[in-house]
């Protein structure tokens, strides 16, 4: 039995576009341990949404995607059937989406949808799925759950309805549960409580987390392991420690620069910067997808950047050698 | 001599509510709102106010009431001890200009970028060849060449709309800029570019600043005074550096607590505050943060507390005025 | 092998610097919205768009230049050359390309004619229409509020009244022409105009950059005619061709049931009502109009349609 949930190797996702094929992954490798929590973080077009989507096979038409293996718990997915696909889905692997005002059908209650996924995939009755609904939405910290069950979702705050759909993740036990920038919507202090919520649940039930998020923040205090990603590329892979302790890519370092922190970076002094824009993903990159925005860049930079690694864990590609 | 006309002080707000009606639907009476309740604030010249909150709280009908988009129902508004509601509107949009929030809706698809920078010249009545130099002046010093000057917003990133965007705020050389989130909805690589040009620009021009935002560590990097804002009240206004050294109402604790630096290895903190939030259609009695308030007692059930100043830092918490027995 | 620790710091001044070299970088792709280059690519590559307005161009064209393309005037009758079939069938002749009607004249020429009449009855409601229903959406859009409310019990109102029997009624009661026929559409096609610019108005009032011109002063009138009216003229064109289309159907509508443009006037519902006696043996009488008539509103959907798909966010096509 695989000690992986999740095997991705070589996962590329290309979308067609009116000006050419657009690569909005490309070649990306990681997997995930059984109650791991890992963190896909990188910034807006680095392809880490297309990446979930990828994985749990929701991409739009326009998009193709190509892998060596993406298997879950040792299973294939990408030659699996499209009902072995939905079979997974919502009971093995779930997935929390960004807004939680749009990711709720309006016309449903509560109940009704928290007990559609169980009765899809356990079959065990309602009454069984209504006693785990409310089981779950009072574990997720909602009080007067089972009156809840009947509200619909305009009758709750984007907290409360980021809960909900997190205990909806739950109901059928996953071993992976893929959230997709699941708190940026909320509040600061609701985003700590869920965040935490999250956390707490995952020693809980033993589930797997990948968590996709731009904020470094909240990488540094849910994630065991980390990949950073940039135009469609991890480059900087390591356990959280390691990568906030050494952080060996230039991306990264520029990443950590540029961010404010109470009580260590001087107020009112100049931030870091990273200059220049993120290069086009049409049409392919040729070497190293940094190169133009690097304070390190060397001529070799344009035939590609090898991956070094620091140890075991720590990888990183780039053509210089870290301190 | 009118307190107001005290050297420094450039904006001044007393009692500044504003209410608006909920309507409750065809049958039912409309309910009252009150979006910013009581607010008293100074704005001194030179500074970087910071103003947080999370939604809900106000800040952002704070800043149209500023701006002057919005009238307060009561309380006042002075601008270097003019009642703002007696200036005329140019006037008053002459000295106090917005930045806002979303870049990809504060320019007008439909204009050059250059023309956008325009407007507030052109309101005053600015002459066309006038007009045209300074904005494609100002657009350089934000870091947008003169080429840019005819483009359309469409061609550029968002970090490049939010410097048009100051552009044009700064373009009638203003006294007081309105930032409200302006760099919320950036990446954070951007983030940090536009933060070092609006402090650059400070200095060099000696503006002042109202910056509103929900990033606290973004606020502590830009702002030397911060007010802290919640459901409409003002609860606490003090120095940067003493807020986060050693904040006050448990309002403010709780939003430090939750702060999530990119420090790993001490997890997801408990801030201590419940869950429930309140409906502002329905706000509680007495204070309105006691139903979450970690340190809530006795008073603060049926009294409101009021903003007390002590020095330099005001508070609105009954913790600092009536007598209770030390919170372990 | 470098050593990291001494890469060179970011220069002071790095804000306007950095901001240079951000200025220099290339321009993201793919933006999406429409400036006024890519939209009139856009254009081009839309097939219905391009046939739209390829059918409709044909029949401006046709309309403009009628007096000096008709082989035959219109109006004149010959009742010693009736119902002469056009030059496809077997009895037909060059001389009447489409044959002639039960009065003699020639149906070429009369259908040319009756582009003229189509066309103008479809422009002139639809900027009747065009103007009330804009006004009024544009007012209920941007004040909101009370003003919104009246203004929407206005188009509640009209939209709760059956045009064409209204249209009939006023008809029957003052007489009909063309005149009356324009001015009686033009004062009730306006609802879609308005419910539209309307909503678009409420659209683009949301966006910041309205805030950032009451911010800096601009007056009311500034602001909608500046800001507002640029940004939801696209709508208003979709609008305006539909209706324009819609406008012509319904004349040739009443013009059949007599109530239109009067005869000896080559309207295509004229002619279709006058054709329904011969409509077995001379099957040309309806066809020939009628084909014209929806020929045009193809054409006019179509590019309604298409300009809709190239003016949407993003580029549809």
């Amino acid at each position: 039995m695989s000690q992986s949930v999740l095997e991705v190797e070589d996962l590329s996702v290309t979308i067609a576009t009116p000006s050419g094929p657009l690569q909005a992954v490309r070649n990306i490798s990681f997997d995930i341990k059984r109650g791991e929590s890992v963190c896909l973080v990188g910034e807006s077009g680095c392809g880490k949404s297309m990446t979930s989507l990828a994985i749990m096979g929701l991409l739009p038409p326009a998009a193709k995607r190509s892998a060596r293996r993406l298997a879950f718990a040792g299973e294939d997915l990408a030659g699996a059937s499209m009902k072995r696909i939905n079979q997974l889905r919502g009971d093995r692997m779930a997935m929390i989406f960004q807004e939680p005002m749009t990711a709720l059908n309006p016309a449903y209650t509560i109940g009704d949808q928290l007990i559609e996924v169980h009765r899809r995939h356990k079959q065990q009755g309602d009454r069984i799925a209504r006693e785990r609904a409310v089981y779950l939405l009072e574990k997720v910290g909602i009080a007067s759950a089972a009156e809840r069950l009947g509200q619909y979702p305009h009758q709750l705050s984007g907290g409360l309805r980021q809960r909900v759909m997190i205990a909806m993740s739950l109901m059928c036990e996953p071993d992976l549960l893929i959230a997709d920038e699941p708190t940026t919507a909320l509040d600061v202090t609701i985003q700590a409580q869920i965040l935490r919520l999250l956390a707490d649940l995952q020693k809980e039930f033993g589930v797997a987390l990948l968590l996709i998020t731009h904020d470094l923040g909240v990488v540094a205090r849910v994630a065991d392991r980390v990949n950073v990603m940039y135009a469609g590329e991890i480059v900087e892979s390591a356990a959280v420690a390691d990568l906030f302790a050494k952080p060996s890519h230039p991306y990264t370092r520029g990443l950590l620069d540029c961010i404010p922190i109470p009580g260590k970076t001087a107020p009112g002094e100049e931030l870091g910067t990273i200059p220049g824009t993120v290069p086009s993903l049409i049409g392919g990159i040729q070497g190293c997808a940094f190169m133009s925005r690097c304070p390190l860049a060397q001529g070799v930079c344009a035939e590609g950047a090898p991956l070094r690694h620091t140890n075991d864990t720590h990888a990183y590609r780039c053509i210089v050698e870290a301190a | 001599m009118n307190k107001s006309a005290t050297m420094g002080t450039l904006l001044e707000m007393r009692g500044v509510t504003r209410t608006f009606q909920v309507s409750q639907g065809l049958f039912s009476k409309s309910r009252t709102l009150q979006a910013v309740d009581g607010v008293d604030l100074d704005v001194k010249r030179g500074e970087v106010l910071g103003i947080v909150g999370e939604s809900g709280c106000g800040k952002s009908t704070l800043a149209k009431m500023l701006l002057g988009l919005l009238p307060p129902s009561s309380g006042t508004i002075r601008l270097e001890g003019q009642d703002v509601s007696g200036l005329p509107r140019k006037e008053l949009a002459r000295r106090v200009q917005p930045v806002f929030q979303d870049p990809y809706s504060s320019l007008n698809p439909r204009r050059t970028l250059s023309s956008i920078v325009s407007l507030p010249l052109e309101v005053q009545g600015v002459r066309s060849d006038e007009r045209r130099e300074r904005s494609i002046a100002m657009l350089d010093k934000v870091g947008l060449p003169r080429r840019f000057a005819d483009n359309y917003p469409s061609q550029l990133s968002g970090g490049q709309r939010q410097r048009v965007a100051i552009a044009r705020a700064l373009v009638s050389n203003p006294e007081i800029v309105v930032c409200d989130e302006p760099t919320s909805a950036l990446d954070v690589s951007v983030q940090s570019q536009i933060l070092n040009l609006l402090m650059e620009l400070r200095r060099e021009l000696g503006l002042t600043y109202v910056f509103i935002s929900h990033n606290l560590a973004v606020v502590e990097h830009i702002a030397t005074r911060v007010a802290v804002m919640y459901l409409g009240r003002m609860v606490e206004q003090t120095t940067t550096a003493e807020l986060f050294r050693a904040p006050r109402h448990p309002y403010t604790e709780v939003l430090l607590a939750s702060v999530l630096t990119p420090e790993p290895g001490l997890g997801v903190p408990d801030a201590g505050m419940s869950a429930i939030a309140p409906d502002p259609l329905n706000p509680p009695p007495g204070c309105r943060f006691h139903p979450r308030c970690p340190k809530a007692f006795s008073p603060c059930t049926t009294q409101d507390p009021r903003l007390v100043a002590d020095g330099e830092a005001a508070v609105a918490c009954h913790l600092y005025t009536q007598p209770h027995t030390a919170a372990a | 092998m470098v050593d990291v620790a001494s890469a060179p710091k970011a220069p002071p001044n790095a804000a306007l610097e950095t901001a240079a070299e951000t200025a220099a970088a290339p321009l993201p792709t793919g933006a999406g919205a429409t400036t006024p280059p890519s939209t009139l690519r856009r254009m081009f590559r839309h097939r219905g768009l391009t046939i739209g307005a390829f059918l409709v161009g044909t029949i401006i064209f046709v309309a403009l230049f009628a007096p000096l393309i008709v082989p035959h005037d219109p109006y004149a009758q010959d009742l010693t050359r009736r119902l002469i079939p056009p030059v496809w069938y077997e009895k037909g002749s060059w001389a009447h390309i489409f044959g002639t009607d039960n009065l003699g004249r020639d149906y070429f020429s009369r259908t040319l004619y009756g582009a003229q009449i189509a066309l103008l009855i479809g422009f002139s409601v639809m900027i009747v229409s065009g103007f009330i229903g804009s006004a009024l959406g544009l007012i209920a859009g941007y004040f909101g509020g009370k003003v919104d409310m009246v203004v929407t019990f206005f188009i509640t109102t009209r939209l709760a009244m059956p045009v064409v029997l209204v249209a009939l009624a006023v008809v029957a009661m003052i007489g009909s022409s063309l005149f009356v026929v324009i001015a009686v559409l033009g004062l009730l096609k306006w609802d879609r105009f308005a419910v539209v610019m309307r909503s678009a108005t409420m659209q683009v009032r949301s966006q910041e950059y309205v805030s950032a011109a009451q911010a800096a002063g601009a007056s009311t009138w500034r602001i909608v005619i500046g800001e507002i009216l640029p940004n939801v003229m696209p709508h208003l064109i979709v609008v305006a061709t539909v209706e324009a289309g819609s406008a012509i159907l319904l004349e040739a509508a009443l013009s059949f049931l007599g109530l239109g443009v009067q005869p000896p006037l080559p309207s295509w519902g004229l002619m279709i009502s006058e054709a329904k006696n011969f409509m077995f043996f001379s099957f040309w009488l309806i066809a020939i109009p009628g084909t014209a008539l929806a020929l045009l509103v193809l054409g006019v959907n179509l590019l309604g349609d298409g300009l809709r798909d190239v003016f949407a966010p993003g580029g549809r096509s």
